[in-house]
Formats: structure tokens, sequence, C-alpha cells
């Protein structure tokens, strides 16, 4: 099961006003569980007003440049990414779980293809590492960039694109739209839409017919519409990969409020919990939920998203009654078997018995 | 860059969802619902063929059997991998259910779910011998093929991905199933009949039911695409005419 690692902050530059690129160093001996494949992202999480957030953020450093590296692009209102790019420091230590994602395309040094990437924004992130990657390992291959930003000065990586482009000369080339500053060429102006993308295939900037295969990664009108692009110039489904990024990230469901002050008085039960074969009894309060009660005492109850709607943290309810106050998964013949969602399940009578191995 | 677009606006016109972090609550539990359907009847399914190994008439269906079963397994980690992504511990999930556990092979339970699992009804009938075996794994797995073309373009690119891969491993098994059936009418062997009867209207069952509010949220969200029941009809008429070409009848 993927857990969460420290690593530590070990660099951490401003590639424009409003991102970072952080450098991290796994921590306690958990550097081979980092060992990532390009296009990659790293879930992070951290406590913010004693509510657990998590949030992905893409490497970008390429599978040979020895480092890991993610870039956080600060969003309005967005605790994590503004933190980040505010309040985190060299020296700190942040948790992230290992590497995720399958934003890739598997590597041979005898491949001749062409890539095409798309990306908007901070979709740069897995792209860069993604083409760095790409380059580096496949000397026969050539990667096109159309990248796509509001202006100039909100360009990610800018000088390390126009770096890759001296030392793969030949073998990467990157079209800039932007949507507001204005360019020699009118083509790359305005935002990437299919129609947009239709023109640059049709007037030979990208010559379509070749492509191998297409990586993109942005906003969702963004996607659509080239991904509409590229299947009406015969791409197929198995060519385009996609990765949403993460401007899109929904909130997490909130807490069930609880008052330290009632956990302490009469109103208390005793629940007895089965797991694994076990047994272990347990006096707990009415508005703590199942599940939480027994990771607190040391049992290793199954969970993952303790909002409801995973419905890895099942279990069944044998005796008493308990209040679920919020079910997105389980079916009504379960519930009336008596299973329940233990993150989401309060005790309402002094003893209950559930069992996690039914 | 500026325009705004809900999820499920995107879901709708064909966007595709790539990781944990971008999934809403109501899709993420149909998706998980999903995988671990198909996990648990991966699971189920090899174990059950397992038993089966040794009645294999020689040694080439014994390989063919074997592979089956290491090949399922392998399919099933597959969809467990992605599983693992939403914090699924996989270790755990794999373990924790009885795969080889079976019903009586006349409890008829339709199209409903055992207490333990997710494995689609047909997983919890237990296989009477070989020729029993080779049946239920043709009928069966020309049924997979049928649902994971449909299922290899859900809207979780993840998942889709691993479908088109693992889409033809399960067609070679419904190959190889064909290939025993046609050697078992060779040498003779009855009984395949018998066999298609019985497990004809239970893989049938396993296409669901044709409730459409169910369906068109799933649609909506891109998790499907064709009804359950044009799903079924073009099982019945692939199996069927795969079946009359070995003088044999749909159940």
């Amino acid at each position: 099961m993927a857990r969460f690692h420290d690593l530590e902050v070990t660099d951490i530059r401003k590639t424009i006003r409003d991102a970072v690129v952080v450098t991290l160093k796994p921590a306690n001996g958990s550097a081979a569980a980092f060992d990532f494949t390009q296009g990659q992202y790293l879930t992070f999480r951290r406590e913010f007003d004693g509510e657990e957030l998590r949030r992905s953020y893409s490497i970008c450093a390429g599978r040979d440049d020895g480092i890991l590296q993610v870039g956080i692009k600060r969003v309005d209102g967005g605790a994590f990414s503004t933190w980040a790019n505010e309040q985190l420091n060299v020296g700190d230590t942040v948790q992230a779980m290992p590497p995720m994602g399958s934003f890739f395309a598997d590597l041979d040094p005898a491949n001749e293809k062409q890539y095409l990437g798309f990306a908007g924004g901070s979709g740069i992130t897995p792209v860069l590492s993604i083409l760095k990657t790409t380059l580096a390992r496949e000397p026969n291959s050539t990667f096109t960039l159309v990248y796509a930003n509001k202006g100039v000065n909100t360009i990610m990586f800018r000088e390390e694109l126009e770096d890759l482009k001296n030392i793969y000369m030949g073998r990467f080339n990157v079209i800039h739209v932007l949507e507001t500053d204005a360019q020699e060429i009118d083509l790359f102006t305005g935002l990437v839409t299919e129609d947009k993308c239709g023109q640059l295939f049709r007037t030979g900037w990208i010559d379509i017919d070749t492509v191998d295969t297409a990586f993109i990664c942005g906003p969702e009108p963004m996607m659509l519409g080239i991904a509409a692009a590229l299947r009406a110039h015969g791409l197929t489904d198995a060519q385009i990969k996609f990765e949403l990024f993460a401007s899109s990230q929904p909130g997490r469901a909130r807490k069930k409020a609880i008052s330290k002050d009632a956990a302490s008085g009469a109103n208390q039960a005793t629940a007895a919990i089965t797991l694994d074969g076990a047994t272990q009894t347990i006096r707990m309060p009415k508005d703590e939920s199942l599940l939480d009660a027994a990771l607190s005492n040391n049992m290793d109850a199954p969970y993952a998203c303790k909002a409801g709607v995973c419905s890895t943290c099942r279990c069944r309810v044998l005796e008493g009654e308990v209040d679920m106050v919020a079910n997105h998964a389980l079916e009504d013949y379960e519930v009336e078997k008596g299973y329940v969602l233990s993150c989401q399940s309060y005790p309402v009578t002094d003893n209950v018995v559930v069992d996690y191995d039914q | 860059m500026t325009q705004e677009m809900s999820l499920d606006s995107y879901l709708a016109q064909g966007g595709v969802l790539t990781n944990p972090m971008n999934v809403p609550p109501r899709y993420r539990a149909e998706l998980m619902k999903l995988m671990t359907t198909f996990v648990d009847s991966e699971l189920a399914g090899a174990a059950g063929f397992a038993d089966v190994i040794n009645a294999g008439p020689g040694i080439k269906e014994r390989i063919a059997a074997a592979k089956i079963v290491l090949e399922k397994t392998d399919n099933a980690n597959r969809v467990l991998k992605i599983m693992a992504e939403f914090g699924v511990d996989s270790d755990r999930y794999a373990n924790h259910h009885p795969w080889t556990a079976r019903l009586e092979r006349n409890a008829d339970i339709g199209a409903s779910r055992g207490d333990h699992d997710m494995r689609l009804a047909v997983f919890n009938y237990p296989l009477e011998g070989w020729t029993d075996a080779v049946v239920m794994n043709l009928l069966m797995g020309r049924a997979v093929t049928v649902q994971l073309a449909e299922f290899a373009m859900v809207s979780y690119q993840p998942l889709a991905e691993a479908f088109r891969a693992i889409a033809p491993i399960e067609a070679r098994h419904s190959e190889l199933a064909e290939e025993g059936l046609v050697k078992l009418a060779e040498a003779g062997t009855t009984g395949a009949q018998a066999s298609i009867n019985y497990w004809w209207p239970r893989v049938a069952a396993s296409f669901g039911s044709a409730e459409s509010a169910r369906f068109d949220s799933l649609k909506k969200m891109g998790l499907r695409r064709t009804p359950n029941m044009d799903l079924k009809s073009r099982w019945a008429a692939e199996t069927g005419a795969v079946l009359e070409n070995m003088g044999l009848k749909a159940g």
C-alpha cells in the first residue's frame, strides 16, 4: 500500500512570479521508493487548520537529471500551493507518497518516433519531464511542444526550454502560443483550441501524419479541443495520453465537527471490533467514527478516502445501532445486510459489535 | 487558459480523468465499484479454475489452464495497482476474501452479489470437471471480451489503458477454450451441451439488467457507452455462432 514518506527540501526557486520549483530528497532511506518514471506525480499531504489536505504535483525533472523536483504554481485561494510558494523553506520536511501515474510512453533507445506535446500553463511540469527523458534516452526521436500561456511573463521553465533547444538541435521544437501577448506570427496568438490545432496541422507547423504519440496536459476545455483535433487527424485513443492538471482538484469533505468536551462525558459507547480474526473491545466517544476509534486503538483498519466514497472501510454491524452520516458507495442491498462505511459511522447504542472481516 | 468548465460537462463531452486527485466523489465510488468488480471476478475466476488444472486430459490442456490462471491473476493485479493509487491496501485486498468459495451448483442467485466481495454472480457457481470448465471459460471469456471492449473506453485513463492491455489476453483465453471444446468434440466427449445449458443463462445475467437511470448517470460520467442489453445481444449472437459451428446450441 502506498504510504507517506518524509522528504527534505534541498532547493526552492521561483520559475515565474507565482510558481516555485522544489527539489526534494527522500529521507530515512526511502530513495528507492521515489525512483520515478517521466510524467508521474507526487501526492503531498499537510494539515491546514486541523484538516488534512492532499494535493498532487507533477515531477518536472527528467529521469536522468539525478534529482527529484516538482513544480508548484500558486492557485488563488489554494492553501497548499500558497503555502509552498510563500512559506516553504530549504531544510523543511514535507510528506509525499511515492510517484504515481501513467502519463508516459515506454521508451526504447532504438525508437525513431515523433512525439507531440501540448501543455497549458503549469501543465508543462509533467511534459517537461517527459520531453527531457525522451530526448535523452531516444537519440533518434523528435519532440515538438506546443506550449500555451497567458503572456511571456507567465511561461514556466522558459529558459530551460531554450537550453534544451540548443542541446537537442533539430530534435526539439517549441511553439509558444500566447493568449494576450501579440507575436510575429498571428497563428501563435490566442487559445489552443481545436481550430488552432487544425491550423497548426494544415499549415505545416506540425506534421501530424508522422506523429506516433501525443501528450496533453492542461485545463479541461483545452484538452477536449486538442484531443478532438488529434482524433480528426487520425490519431487513436491509444496514441493520446492525457494528464488533467491540478486546477480541478475537488476539496475534501469536511469532517464531522467534534466537540472535545463532549468526548469526555457520559457520551461513551463500548465497541467490539473484529479485524483480521482478532476482536478488540474498546471504549469510544459516540461522536468519534468507528474507523477513527479503531485506528486510535492501534487497529490496522482498512480505509482510503475517509469521505464515504470508496467503500474500502466497509464493515458489518452485527449488534447495536450506528448512524452512517454519509454513504456514496454502498448499495441499498448492502446497507440492508448491515454493512456500513466505518469512516462515516457513529455509535447510537451503548454497545456495538462490528466486523471488518465479513 | 481562463475558460472555466465544470467537471461534469467536461466528462459529458468525452473528457478523461487521469489521477485520483481530480476524481469527484460520486465518480470515484462508481470507478471503485467497477474496479473491484473486475478484480474480484478475475481473482475468483482464477481461483476456481486453478482447481481444474489437474483435470485437464493432457499436458497441453493443463498448460493452457495454468496459463489462464496465471494471466487472470496478473490481470487482477494490474487493476488492483490502480486501486492502490486510491489508497486501497492491495496486499490485504488480495488476501482477505475467500476467492475459492463457491455456492451450491443449483443455487439460484440471479445477478446478485455475494456477501463477501463484488465478483459477478456467475463466479459464485462451482465448476464440475474439465468439460464444464472449458464451456464456462468459453462462454464467460466471450462475455468478458465484449465487456472489455466497452470498458476499454472508460473516462479514467489509467483504467482504460489497463483494460486495453488486458483485452487481447482475455480474448486469447476464450480462444483456448474454443480449441479445447473442439478437441473434446473430436474425442467424442459428451456433456458439453448440458454445461452450455447450465452456464448460458448465468453468463447472460452478468451483463446486468436494463436499468436506465443508473446507466444514464454512468454514461454522463463517461464510464459507460453501450446499454447492457446491446452488449448482451452482441455476446449472444457471436457466441451462438461459435457454438453452432461446433454443432452445439446456445442455452
